[in-house]
């Protein structure tokens, strides 16, 4: 979950409200913003799907209508710029969509700045996908000519300062040499062409996903801003853009729109009217467990800040006017949500239904509860061991061949694979106590997972359980009266065949058959095996499928 | 005053003659030195004996030092291997005296520092070559080599050692290869009272111990004396057998779920990103999917895709939406689909389950492990448990919800629980809730609920409201096992196993 920082004092004057640390918290908690804070400093989790939440302007916001300080929808309104980004067609293959706005009369304080920069990082790593479908650059439109261009040109062709450095670089030396290139270079690596914004004065912008210019950059000077959205996906693009600028606006700063000519079509960024959307009370009440009438909820959706354009008190249907910022609102049961936080999930009462179901444990659960209580019974501990493991411990040690299921990402070497046999965790077990008394009994069920074709998914879970005996007496007919007593009790008829394993030793190894199936092995482990996993006792054990 | 002595005491007084160290005491008696010194303490209590302490100190083997005095020292071995070739290179010579890797370098330093052997160059290469000091040396071992021998017949006190052989001993405790430990013997003595007491001799009258099965019979126990046991003494304790405590809470939260009519289903470990993420509506290009949250797989390579019913609705619920829902907007790939996946949430199971049970009422639970690409640590796991629920019927509301959770609660014994607005990405709306535990005097986020997105359930072919929720399991079982460092859920180590009580 993304979570980000803010300061108290500038989220209590943007309330236009001094409320107390702990009653921020707690009704930022109800509103499902975990929040902690500490002095001045505060730091919420914010939800994946509420990327409007992403900057303070847009938590205080919500929190306005929480509180009843300012509900139903912020209206903003925004006026023509007269600036135009002409799209190149060569733009198409590479990354085709762009969206804009300029925003005017700013005022930035190290907070705003601070805002502004969380905001536009928070934006990359979730709408935008860590910059894959949409990337976001901010400028001082003062240093900016337009018209402008978006273009693309090819990895040399052009120089110009990206930002954070003192010379000018072509796109392909940015890839190479800048921190910024190096780090999102698998965005453009392999495309013959980079993409470009331009001014009329043939002046860099950026070169989107990856560096703005130096020339255009922001500084607590900057009185009007340039805002730019490039992408692969235009709702994500124009997302990203409305969720930006209507945070600043929540500052009262004053958004203008941007003409943006595509080689077929014209449009105009940003559009920032509210949705349509329908919501009936009777879902509501059904969905919640409530009675609410549908003016109630209309006033629930306003402290939410949605517009209510229409309350059909007989048929109980309402037309609301979603904020553009709301990018989560795929369906009704979101806006029920929505009516819920409104209300109260504090005030939502526990009931428990009539649903009549008589409970039944797995039948593998039984027989493993039965093999517990067995080996529990005779002294064995419990031990529970991972299920992920590496080919050295699960076969070169073992002394064996084989696959086993692989993970392609590993997040260590130790884990690499998964286990087939509980054995090898055991042995390591038996290891972590090297220092302990012997003898030692340990035992352990759990899952391990086989490759197998004909399986839905590839490999299938096996459930095992199996038991070690270190120390001096620790033989072979002592395991084999274990291994007997455990079969006995899970009610498991089994022949005893002579068997060969490198993990054991010659003619004090059997295999046990269950029908014409191989379902375990009893024996004592090959000295070899005991000096890989570091023991110097004689170990007996036995493995059996349940 | 004799007559009152136990067997022991009086078996101790006997074979003493005016003093004798413990060792020795036990030897004589037949006694071992432990009930030598549990008579001798009570002796000494009734003041007819005096116990000495007496300090030495010891020099022995260390585990390296009786290797080499077994053995050899690694630089002797060096030697002797040059010896019949006249020189080599460093790795031949170490091949042919069959040095293990670790002792080369321990050799090398230890024939130069001593002057047996020069360094000289030949064909190119840097070879070994014995000096004259190391020719007089393979006739005669060196004063250590015979100190390392001599102890290798046991550790010797420091007090009758030669004075000029003190050099040769501190060379060795700084190689590491003897230790001085100090020892403490006892020495018991008789007193003033004691000599008196025993003058007119003691005499032993046997008392029994053991109770045997030929005594019972034999009605001989009743002229028996048998010894009254210390019945107050601590003794050793034992151990059962116990299942491990993780488990014993799996075992909790089952009975608990199956009280409240829940039936268990279980999960795989190998699970497809159809049924792990795709058919609970998690967009395939949604952050939560990214190679760094979940385990992905190369062997097996490819999953079986579900009945084409299923999968075309799913896939047009991402991409153009269903049951009234925008949809992700995106091109939906099969591909993604097929890819297998380690297991990383138990929904993968229980949405299965409703896939295959669209009928209600549906009320199962599933206890499992989950996977993630995570870097073990004191608060992370690759592997962890989950416990997960769900019910399906006609009329579930969220109030419903949080009643369940309430009662799940309270069936672990804890009381309060309060409820606030949460995120999930196949639920609409979610809960998350805050249960206080009056142990930590904290309010605590152990469970996540909510009720599954209608996208999810309409391609499944579900048609009533589902209830979904789920248990923080690892931070549960750290709470009743009152450990903080979350590895400590799989410690296996016998100590902690046998020492912790059973929840």
């Amino acid at each position: 979950m993304p979570s980000i920082t803010a300061k108290y004092g500038d989220m209590c004057k943007l309330l236009e409200k001094e409320i107390s640390a702990e009653q921020m918290r707690d009704q930022l908690n109800m509103l499902g913003v975990e929040t902690e804070i500490s002095g001045d400093e505060m730091k919420m989790d914010i939800a994946h799907n509420r990327p409007d939440l992403l900057s303070p302007e847009g938590v205080v916001r919500a929190l306005k209508g929480f509180l009843g300080i300012k509900t139903g929808p912020s209206i903003y309104k925004v006026a023509p710029s007269n600036v135009v980004i002409e799209v190149d067609k060569s733009t198409g293959p590479i990354r085709p969509f762009i969206a804009a706005a300029v925003v005017n009369e700013v005022n930035l304080t190290d907070d705003i700045v601070a805002s502004l920069m969380q905001v536009q990082e928070k934006l990359h790593a979730s709408l935008c996908r860590n910059r894959k479908i949409g990337s976001i650059g901010v400028y001082d439109f003062d240093n900016v000519a337009p018209p402008l261009k978006y273009t693309t040109v090819a990895p040399e062709e052009v120089k110009f300062v990206p930002l954070d450095s003192d010379f000018e670089l072509t796109p392909k030396q940015i890839l190479e040499e800048h921190s910024k290139g190096i780090e999102y270079d698998h965005l453009l690596r392999g495309l013959p062409r980079y993409p470009l914004l331009l001014d009329s004065n043939g002046g860099v912008l950026s070169m989107p996903p990856i560096i703005n210019s130096e020339a255009t950059r922001v500084t607590p000077g900057t009185k009007n801003l340039f805002i730019d959205v490039t992408g692969t996906d235009e709702r994500a693009t124009a997302r990203a853009l409305n969720v930006l600028v209507t945070s600043l606006a929540e500052r009262g700063f004053k958004i203008f729109s941007v003409d943006v000519k595509y080689p077929n079509r014209k449009i105009t960024t940003p559009n920032l009217k509210p949705v349509k959307t329908k919501l009936s009370a009777k879902n509501v009440n059904d969905y919640l467990g409530l009675k609410l009438g549908p003016a109630a909820i209309a006033r629930v959706a306003k402290r939410m800040r949605y517009g209510v354009e229409d309350v059909n008190e007989k048929s109980g249907a309402l037309t609301l006017l979603a904020p553009i910022y709301r990018t989560d609102i795929m369906h009704e049961v979101d806006l029920i949500e929505d009516i819920a936080i409104g209300y109260g999930y504090d005030r939502l009462e526990p009931e428990l239904p009539p649903v009549l179901t008589i409970g039944e444990p797995l039948e593998i659960e039984k027989t493993c509860k039965r093999a517990r209580l067995a080996l529990t019974g005779l002294g064995f501990m419990e031990t529970m061991g991972h299920t992920l493991t590496n080919p050295r411990r699960e076969f070169e040690l073992m002394r064996l061949d084989g696959n086993a299921v692989e993970i392609s990402n590993p997040a260590s070497e130790e884990f690499t694979i998964v286990r087939r046999s509980l054995l090898p965790s055991l042995l390591s077990a038996l290891y972590e106590n090297r220092r302990h008394p012997t003898p030692q009994k340990l035992f352990e069920i759990g899952d391990v997972s086989v490759l197998d074709a004909e399986a839905e998914t590839g490999a299938k879970n096996i459930r095992k359980v199996s038991a070690v005996l270190i120390g001096k007496d620790a033989n072979f007919t002592q395991i084999k009266a274990v291994a007997e007593a455990v079969l006995r009790e899970i009610n498991l008829n089994c022949e005893l065949k002579v068997a060969e394993s490198p993990s054991f030793l010659d003619g004090r190894v059997v295999e046990l058959i269950s029908g014409d199936k191989k379902i375990g092995v009893a024996g004592e482990i090959n000295p070899e095996v005991l000096l890989g996993f570091g023991l110097e006792n004689p170990v007996a054990a036995f493995e059996i499928d349940l | 005053m004799i007559g009152s002595l136990s067997v022991q005491e009086k078996k101790v007084l006997r074979n003493l003659e005016e003093k004798a160290d413990v060792a020795k005491l036990a030897q004589k008696s037949g006694m071992d030195q432990s009930a030598v010194m549990r008579a001798a303490l009570s002796l000494n209590e009734r003041g007819l004996i005096t116990i000495n302490e007496l300090k030495s100190s010891i020099a022995v083997l260390t585990p390296e030092g009786a290797v080499y005095a077994r053995e050899g020292t690694p630089e002797r071995k060096m030697l002797v291997a040059l010896a019949s070739s006249g020189g080599e290179t460093v790795d031949d010579v170490a091949k042919r005296a069959s040095l293990p890797d670790d002792q080369v370098q321990i050799a090398l330093a230890w024939v130069r520092r001593k002057g047996w052997v020069e360094f000289a160059k030949r064909d190119e290469k840097n070879i070994l070559a014995i000096t004259e000091k190391g020719a007089a040396a393979l006739s005669k071992k060196s004063s250590e080599e015979e100190l390392l021998e001599r102890l290798e017949a046991g550790g010797q006190d420091l007090e009758w050692m030669p004075q000029e052989i003190l050099p040769e001993l501190e060379n060795l405790e700084r190689r590491g290869l003897i230790e001085i430990e100090d020892k403490t013997t006892r020495e018991i003595e008789l007193t003033a009272l004691g000599r008196e007491a025993t003058a007119a001799g003691v005499e032993l009258v046997e008392e029994i111990s053991d109770l045997t099965s030929d005594m019972i019979k034999s009605w001989m126990w009743r002229g028996a004396k048998l010894r009254r046991y210390d019945v107050l003494a601590p003794g050793a304790p034992i151990y059962p057998g116990k299942s491990h405590p993780q488990q014993q809470v799996i075992d909790e939260l089952r009975e608990i779920l199956l009280q409240m009519g829940f039936t268990e289903i279980s999960s795989r470990i190998v699970e497809s990103e159809f049924w792990n993420f795709d058919a609970l509506f998690q967009a395939q290009d949604h952050p939560a999917r990214e190679i760094h949250d979940s385990l992905s797989v190369s062997n097996p390579e490819q999953t079986k895709l579900p009945p084409p019913d299923i999968f075309n609705k799913v896939a047009r619920a991402h991409e153009k939406g269903t049951a009234g829902s925008t949809g992700w907007g995106y091109n939906f790939s099969k591909q993604i689909s097929q890819r297998p996946v380690l297991c990383s949430q138990t929904t993968a199971a229980t949405v299965r389950y409703l896939a295959s049970k669209p009928k209600p009422p549906v009320k199962v639970f599933c206890i499992s492990r989950v996977y993630r690409h995570e870097k073990i640590d004191y608060k992370h796991l690759a592997e962890f448990y989950q416990c997960e629920g769900i019910v399906m019927d006609k009329g579930l509301t969220l109030r419903n919800m949080h009643g369940y959770l309430k009662q799940i609660v309270g069936k672990l014994g804890l009381e309060k629980i309060r409820f606030r607005p949460g995120y999930f990405p196949y639920t609409e709306p979610s809960t998350e809730a805050d249960v206080y535990f009056p142990d930590k005097g904290e309010w605590l986020e152990i469970l996540g609920a909510g009720m599954f997105r209608p996208e999810l359930l309409k391609p499944l072919g579900i048609n009533y409201p589902v209830l979904a929720w789920g248990i923080g399991f690892s931070r549960l079982a750290m709470l009743k096992l009152g450990i903080n460092d979350i590895r400590e859920l799989y410690k296996n180590d016998l100590d902690w196993l046998q020492e912790k009580r059973m929840i």
